[in-house]
């Protein structure tokens, strides 16, 4: 059932590679160094975590996000406008703030606790016309885009806001400590010697209208879900369910493997990820090999936020015709894939990003230049 | 616009602190498997075996998600202890319906949603949006909060423990089912599909009406 085509108009982003989507993609490009040390959030060790520099806090970060997209847009307001955030952390922040002062839940507001909190602030400055939050760990934002193309492409809605949104937190941070997974160092996804994973922040914003309002707008043309059901937190090893993701994407796009040009990859540099996703993407694109890289070794994983900022990426990607670049890979894992290393000038008309996430939640997205 | 969808299967648990006399053990013989379980994994496998629904595409909604892997990884930041690693794990809000889909070998699209209060709302917007495909869904829904302290943020609900399962598809058929009233002692993101789970009568048509 596709009645409309759903087109990105409007995006803006803030993360630890910079305050804007063309300072995040200058980064990738020329490779910044953008990771920091931290030995504040896990006891006697020291992390590398991407932390936004601004001089807003979060929340002023998030309205200002959003605002500088209604700015830029058709819109006069957002009152018939469907929003759709994807976050896994969602008011975490601020349960820690005040638990750990006052070891208490007592003056927790349950409203900015969950999921929904991020809704809930985004209400008290705009008025949507309705509001649905994601939250599927790594995969939230990547899931709240490929829901604005099925309810744009349904004729549901013709307007909607889709906000990536992750904050740093204990819980995160620690968490992935436990599972021995983070890096000391900037992350090197697919480095053979890579270390593991950065948690990062981010705020990504799109608007994703049923019409082009501009020459260059990027359209979503296709998402491909799929679940491992195989382990809580392993990928499948030989990375069936990102295959799937990947395969089913492409039939819902209804293109073929080799018009893919670039694969921005889900890469977080832990030792199982980037061997299961190795594994799907050579298993797929096996005679047409197109670029792939990971832009978290310049954004770190911004969990729930992932898929919206790298969809900016892909995005900026079409536009400028520009493979983003890997960084700091001396020895490939897989000689197999096709890794961008330096900036690569090529008409792209398609690109493929994949999100993956707890549970086996596995979400491809296809965003192509209109023809 | 109003989509209709048709319920085909319902089932509902509720109690005011822990739900018990759940099946788990013989539904997950599996020792190793079920000992990682959250409260509300097994009851959203327990649904799924009452409403007998293993294949397919699910959709599933909790406002607070898993509260009490959240508590425990947060007193232990607090108390400089270690986190353990199946708590962080069971933290995520689609963990339920991650270990029955591993359970199940369900390799369908499994989507998690979280929108506080109106997260039944919600569920049933994304279901009949997602209906309009043509394949029989499961909506889920559970909330639990029977965790040590609640009573610090509860002032409110009774029933600590919900769980909800609606098996539905798309249909053109009239609207048999309205709520009026909800049960106040419900958590609120919940209240709305546990009535509708209610009214489902197996030997009626049972179909609702979501307007968007």
């Amino acid at each position: 059932m596709k009645i409309n085509k759903a087109y990105i108009n409007n995006s803006s982003c803030v993360s630890c590679a910079g305050n804007s989507k063309e300072e995040l993609f200058l980064a990738i490009c020329e490779k910044k160094e953008t990771i920091d040390i931290d030995t504040n959030y896990v006891k006697n060790s020291a992390v590398a975590i991407g932390k936004i520099k601004n001089s807003m806090s979060f929340d002023e970060s998030l309205i200002n996000e959003c605002k500088k997209v209604l700015n830029a847009s058709n819109l006069e307001d957002f009152t018939n406008t469907l929003l759709i955030v994807g976050s896994s952390v969602g008011g975490m922040n601020k349960t820690e703030e005040i638990f750990f002062k006052d070891k208490s839940y007592e003056n927790i507001n349950p409203k900015e606790h969950p999921i929904d909190a991020i809704a809930h602030r985004l209400k008290q400055t705009f008025t949507f016309y309705d509001d649905i939050s994601f939250s599927t760990a790594c995969t939230s934002s990547a899931n709240a885009l490929g829901y604005a193309k099925e309810v744009i492409e349904k004729g549901i809605y013709k307007n909607v806001l889709v906000v990536g949104v992750d904050s740093l937190s204990y819980t995160t941070v620690c968490g992935f400590h436990a599972l021995s997974v983070l890096s000391s160092k900037p992350c090197t996804p697919f480095e053979k010697n890579r270390e593991g994973m950065n948690v990062a922040e981010a705020i990504a914003v799109l608007l994703v209208q049923d019409q082009p309002t501009k020459p260059n707008a990027v359209q979503i043309c296709g998402v491909g879900y799929s679940c491992d059901a195989h382990h809580m937190t392993q990928p499948h090893p030989q990375g069936v369910g990102a295959k799937n993701a990947m395969q089913n994407a492409l039939i819902n796009a209804n293109i073929s493997i080799k018009d893919i040009g670039y694969i921005n990859a889900h890469g977080t540099g832990t030792m199982a990820n980037d061997t299961s996703e190795l594994s799907a993407i050579t298993s797929l694109f096996n005679e047409h090999k197109p670029y792939v890289s990971s832009t978290k070794s310049v954004t770190g994983h911004t969990l729930g936020a992932a898929g919206a900022i790298e969809a900016i990426i892909c995005m900026m990607a079409l536009q400028k015709s520009v493979v983003p670049p890997s960084k700091n890979i001396v020895e490939l894992e897989n000689e197999e894939i096709n890794i961008s290393n330096e900036v690569i000038e090529q008409n792209l008309k398609y690109v493929l990003s994949n999100s993956f996430a707890f549970g086996g939640n596995n979400t491809s997205l296809v965003f192509g230049l209109p023809l | 616009m109003t989509l209709h969808l048709e319920i085909i299967n319902a089932a509902y648990l509720m109690d005011k602190t822990t739900i018990n006399n759940l099946n788990t053990k013989e539904l997950v013989p599996k020792m190793v498997f079920r000992r990682r379980l959250t409260q509300a994994s097994k009851l959203c496998i327990e649904l799924m075996y009452q409403i007998n629904f293993t294949q397919g595409r699910v959709m599933y909604v909790s406002a607070l998600g898993e509260l009490s892997s959240t508590a425990k990884i947060l007193n232990a930041i607090l108390n400089n202890e270690g986190i353990s690693p199946t708590e962080f794990q069971n933290s995520v809000y689609n963990t339920p319906v991650s270990y029955s889909s591993i359970w199940h070998e369900n390799r369908s699209e499994i989507m998690t949603i979280s929108s506080g209060n109106n997260s039944s709302d919600r569920l049933l917007k994304l279901g009949a949006i997602k209906a309009l495909d043509g394949d029989e869904i499961l909506l889920l829904a559970t909330e639990t909060l029977n965790i040590p302290n609640i009573e610090e943020i509860n002032k409110c609900i009774e029933y600590l423990e919900c769980a909800v399962a609606l098996k539905v598809k798309i249909t053109q058929k009239k609207q048999t089912i309205t709520v009026e009233n909800r049960d106040k002692g419900l958590p609120q993101s919940i209240a709305l599909l546990i009535e509708i789970a209610k009214k489902f009568d197996k030997n009626k048509s049972n179909v609702i009406g979501v307007t968007l």
